[in-house]
């Protein structure tokens, strides 16, 4: 980073008394008129307000200057609309320094008017400093390939396919099995009210195939994403072969998987202990040969292995409790809980609707969880009613383990390959709590059962939340770093930059990185750390863990830090 | 914009009644895609309830901090015009669009112009007419704290209009004879997210509503213990500013609960626990009891928050609804007679507080308006705004959730406003 040397101008900004009751500011004018770096100190009743932009950029363009200082209130209160006002007028921020003399100055020492002037003159020492040593990150835009893909074909990511589909974003579904539909083509009916799977699926396949934009490969699966965001190069494993193609978004939907209760409760061990979707698999044939059935929920989930609620099994429980009622004569339900997840108010309904229609709901207790009777067949389940306090023994034909789901195992390495990471449970995970479905990488979005376990319903409603997302993400033709895009409020922070010469390629970046955005370039002759501008958000963690400083942030440079805590300390320059 | 994707397409005005977060995410989300969008909001700030949130579940951050980037983001955006203190007025069809006409109350001090020096509050508090009705300070406040830049803004119901700040503002800012301004819109869509209300709870007298400075709700309680409120962060009494002993925070309040509301709020009982769990962090020694009939739990890694919550800091949990609680004026104590169903015995226990949580009702609008523009099948038994052909809702309006689902959900109604515009146009 070479120091800039061209003359300076200095705007101080009297905020009608503000600043100038504290600092006198005609001194503190003639003061820093002597530093050589300065062409003018100008001083002005108020920088911020409309018609006073004007009149300054108007002054500051017929004196030639191109660097400007200005000294005025810090940048939370109104000095960002100063600097904003002067962007607008095509001056870049790189040139543009601002001094807090209000909040940081004058209003902090009212009652000490001795050291103000002091501080004044510190402070616009440090500014012309950083105004000296602050650098311009350029290259932050690649062009936007307008097309996205999905990675699985449940509802959740057909949903999102389609809407983009509705949009006019051409769109690539990939899925792992041989057929689409995930989950909904293993279940027989939906929560709430019994419905079939179909009244979500149909819709969906239908606008599938009109849509020439939709392309699907199944039994494929993503071998490799690299590329920048809005414009990542995708290599996919066909049955067909290799595929590569670009895509600007990506949209996370690979669902998760039920987890059979084997080890849970005699499973597999006696007849007639079933899981919850061996029990909707034969609702849905009709075979259902039992009169008193046991429901128990929370198996294999909210203990030591799985310590998650999956909160979709307990609705499942009543529905297909209230199928069972419904399809065999006489029959008698009872679901063993812990807390019953009906929120809102269909499921509360629902709920209502179970007790109503005679099914028992008995809470027992983690510490002495149901014991089922029976050598070769299920006879009864033994258990401690918590809310009577008594040992229950409830006959029984089946009994039907409710479990959670569960991430994929493969999960694992779709986050490796998309360089995302994932939550300790392994579901992917988005920036909690106000952007759910984005994640650390721009341009990847989450949805479903993939980011946490969800209903059928929700799952659809997600997938064209996450469309929304990679809409809004793929309008702009250009994809710019999100330090430059304005999106980040604030001063620009800049993308890292690598000084190959300096580089050591120890990879002590890449390990630091939180945004993925470093990685190493491997030649015949050395090896070398490179940093993708899209993906830097300019956080600087980078710059701390390297040993030679050959990584940095123009705009806020170690040299630059120096250079102000120097000017700030040594008492050179203008004094 | 949109010459890259091949088809022309003109988006037109969007509407957005309410500013919380449903309504700005919808409102960036649409604004990311080109829309230009009117986001209309009844409070004088954006962020809704959850702004008014101290911590948010499941990671305990600061709700401002997230917020913060975001309303930033929507004031800032050149596709938002975000209308503050805003009612709307009327609301009909014309055609295949949206007549909407808006009444926007007058800013006295003009934010754009305001540069925060503060003359017009001191002005105003030495005041002796205003002085007389607030002892501490006027009628002029800062907007919120954390506005970004910061403004003064003034109170309507406590101003005399002596007009002495008028005369003290350097900048002319400030203007009390400014009329209400009202806005004529051509939408081409409108999404509801008028988010929640806590339900009057008067009807329901065994819960004590009112009847004491220390039983309050949950969002008071916030209100009153959170680090902006006047506590600065310490959990004390209400009644007599000492620090209480023992917290009762009852759960299902109204709710699940036919005389009031039927369904589950489904955010209370994890509001509870981070509440309990926050106030044990200051003040260990504080008893905290949590009152439910579920612990429910629905969200992402939401059971482990409560789990750690519960085993980390002792926070006791009773299952069942208390059946009566009384305050015991003498002894500064509050009474609550409950039955313990896990031991099945029935009890009396004295509290220093208590708080109420549960009875949340969805959408806090403006009933003229709702009642004009939503029918009764819309609006459903339990009141709650369902779709309606080019109308959407999203957040808790259209029913109960969380801040992550109702993040999601006003993503999902903003895609649906861009099809079905992209549809008829």
């Amino acid at each position: 980073m070479t120091p800039k040397s061209s003359p300076v101008i200095v705007f101080l900004c009297r905020c009608f008394g503000e600043i100038d009751r504290a600092i006198d500011l005609k001194r503190l004018a003639r003061g820093i008129a002597r530093s050589r770096s300065i062409a003018a100190v100008e001083i002005r009743d108020s920088l911020c307000l409309v018609e006073n932009l004007d009149e300054l950029y108007s002054f500051f363009e017929k004196d030639g200057a191109d660097r400007i200082l200005i000294g005025a209130c810090s940048w939370r209160a109104r000095g960002a609309s100063v600097i904003g006002g002067l962007a607008r007028q095509m001056l870049h921020p790189a040139n543009i320094e601002l001094v807090d003399l209000r909040e940081g100055c004058a209003w902090i020492h009212e009652e000490k008017a001795g050291i103000t002037y002091e501080k004044a003159i510190n402070l616009i020492d440090m500014g012309l400093a950083a105004l000296e040593f602050k650098g311009k990150t350029e290259g932050t835009a690649v062009d936007t390939c307008a097309t996205a893909l999905v990675i699985g074909a449940g509802p959740a990511g057909l949903s999102a396919a389609v809407s983009l589909g509705k949009l006019g974003i051409p769109v690539h579904i990939v899925e792992r099995k041989s057929e689409i539909g995930g989950m909904l083509t293993f279940i027989s009916s939906l929560y709430t009210g019994n419905r079939d799977p179909n009244e979500i699926l149909s819709p969906l396949l239908e606008a599938l195939e009109s849509d020439s934009r939709i392309k699907i490969s199944t039994k494929s699966r993503v071998t490799s994403v690299d590329g920048t965001p809005g414009n990542f190069n995708i290599t996919l494993f066909t049955p067909e072969g290799e595929r590569r193609f670009s895509a600007g978004a990506i949209i996370v939907a690979c669902g998760a998987r039920p987890v059979i209760p084997q080890g849970y409760y005699r499973y597999g061990r006696l007849q007639n202990i079933i899981s919850q979707m061996e029990l909707e698999g034969r609702l849905a044939k009709a075979s259902i040969d039992a009169k008193r059935i046991v429901f128990i929920q929370c198996v294999a989930a909210r203990c030591k292995e799985r310590p998650y609620c999956s909160t979709i099994c307990c609705p499942s429980s009543l529905k297909n409790a209230m199928r069972v009622m419904g399809a065999v004569p006489g029959a008698e339900a009872v679901i063993l809980h812990r807390d019953i997840m009906t929120q809102g108010v269909n499921l509360e309904d629902y709920y209502r609707r179970a007790m109503s229609m005679g099914i028992r709901f008995i809470r027992f207790d983690p510490e002495h969880p149901p014991v089922i009777e029976g050598e070769h067949q299920v006879e009864a389940v033994n258990v401690y009613d918590v809310l009577s306090g008594k040992y229950l023994r409830l006959d029984a034909d089946m009994v039907v383990l409710s479990t959670p789901l569960a991430p994929h195992e493969e999960n694992g390495e779709l986050a490796r390959i998309l360089g995302l990471r994932l939550d300790r449970h392994g579901f992917f995970s988005g920036s909690e709590p106000m952007h759910p479905l984005t994640t650390s990488v721009d341009g990847l979005f989450l949805c479903g059962s993939a980011r946490w376990p969800v209903s059928a319903d929700q799952a659809v409603l997600q997938g064209r939340a996450a469309a929304m997302k990679a809409f809004g993400f793929l309008t702009d033709s250009s994809t710019k770093a999100a330090s430059a895009s304005g999106c980040i409020p604030g001063p620009p922070a800049g993308s890292a930059f690598v000084e190959t010469e300096i580089c050591s390629g120890c990879g002590n970046c890449v390990a630091a990185c939180p945004f993925q955005a470093c990685s190493l370039l491997k030649s015949d002759q050395s090896t070398r750390s490179f940093v993708d501008k899209i993906r830097c958000k300019g956080c600087g963690t980078c710059m701390s863990v390297c040993l030679n400083g050959a990584i940095q942030i123009p705009e806020n440079n170690t040299r630059r830090t120096r250079e102000m805590l120097k000017s700030a300390f040594s008492r050179s320059g203008i004094h | 914009m949109y010459a890259h994707l091949g088809k022309a397409y003109s988006p037109k005005k969007i509407l957005i009644i309410g500013g919380g977060v449903a309504g700005i995410t919808a409102a960036l989300d649409l604004a990311a895609s080109g829309a230009s969008v009117h986001l209309v909001e009844r409070g004088s700030f954006l962020g809704g309830n959850v702004a008014k949130l101290e911590k948010v579940y499941p990671t305990d951050h600061c709700a401002f901090c997230h917020l913060w980037t975001e309303i930033k983001k929507c004031m800032d955006h050149p596709c938002v015009t975000v209308h503050l203190q805003t009612r709307v007025k009327k609301l009909s069809r014309s055609g295949r669009d949206f007549q909407v006409l808006i009444a926007e109350a007058p800013a006295y001090i003009d934010p754009e112009r305001c540069i925060f020096c503060g003359k017009c509050r001191k002005a105003c508090a030495s005041d002796k007419k205003a002085a007389g009705i607030h002892a501490s300070s006027g009628a002029i406040h800062q907007a919120w704290e954390h506005a970004s830049p910061p403004f003064y803004q003034v109170d309507f119901d406590m101003c005399s209009r002596c007009g002495d700040c008028q005369t003290v503002c350097p900048t002319g800012a400030i203007d009390i004879n400014r009329p209400e301004k009202s806005v004529q819109i051509l939408a081409g869509g409108v999404i509801w997210a008028t988010g929640f209300r806590e339900a009057d709870l008067s009807s329901l007298k065994e819960f004590g509503s009112d009847t004491h400075p220390d039983i309050m709700s949950a969002m008071e309680f916030e209100a009153w213990a959170g680090e902006q409120g006047p506590c600065r962060g310490k959990v004390k009494r209400r009644s007599d500013g000492k620090t209480p002993k023992s917290i009762a925070f009852v759960q299902c309040v109204g709710a699940r609960d036919r005389r009031l509301l039927p369904y589950c709020a489904s955010v209370c009982c994890m509001h509870a626990v981070k509440q309990a769990k926050w106030v044990k962090k200051r003040k260990p020694e504080i008893e905290c009891t949590i009152f439910l009939t579920d612990l429910r739990t629905i969200g992402k890694d939401y059971y482990g928050y409560a789990k750690r919550g519960i085993e980390d800091h002792g926070l006791e949990i009773i299952r069942g609804r208390p059946g009566l609680i009384l305050p015991l004026i003498e002894r500064g104590e509050i009474a609550v007679k409950y039955e313990d169903t896990l031991v099945q015995q029935r009890r009396i226990r004295a509290f220093d507080m208590v708080v109420l949580n549960g009875g949340l009702e969805m959408g806090a609008c403006q009933p003229a308006v709702s009642k004009r523009s939503f029918s009764k099948e819309a609006l459903g038994s339990t009141g709650a705004l369902t779709r309606q052909e080019d109308e959407r809702a999203c957040g808790f309006c259209k029913g109960p959730a969380d801040m992550a689902d109702s993040i999601i959900g006003a993503s999902a109604a903003a895609l649906d406003t861009i099809i079905l515009n992209k549809v008829k146009y």
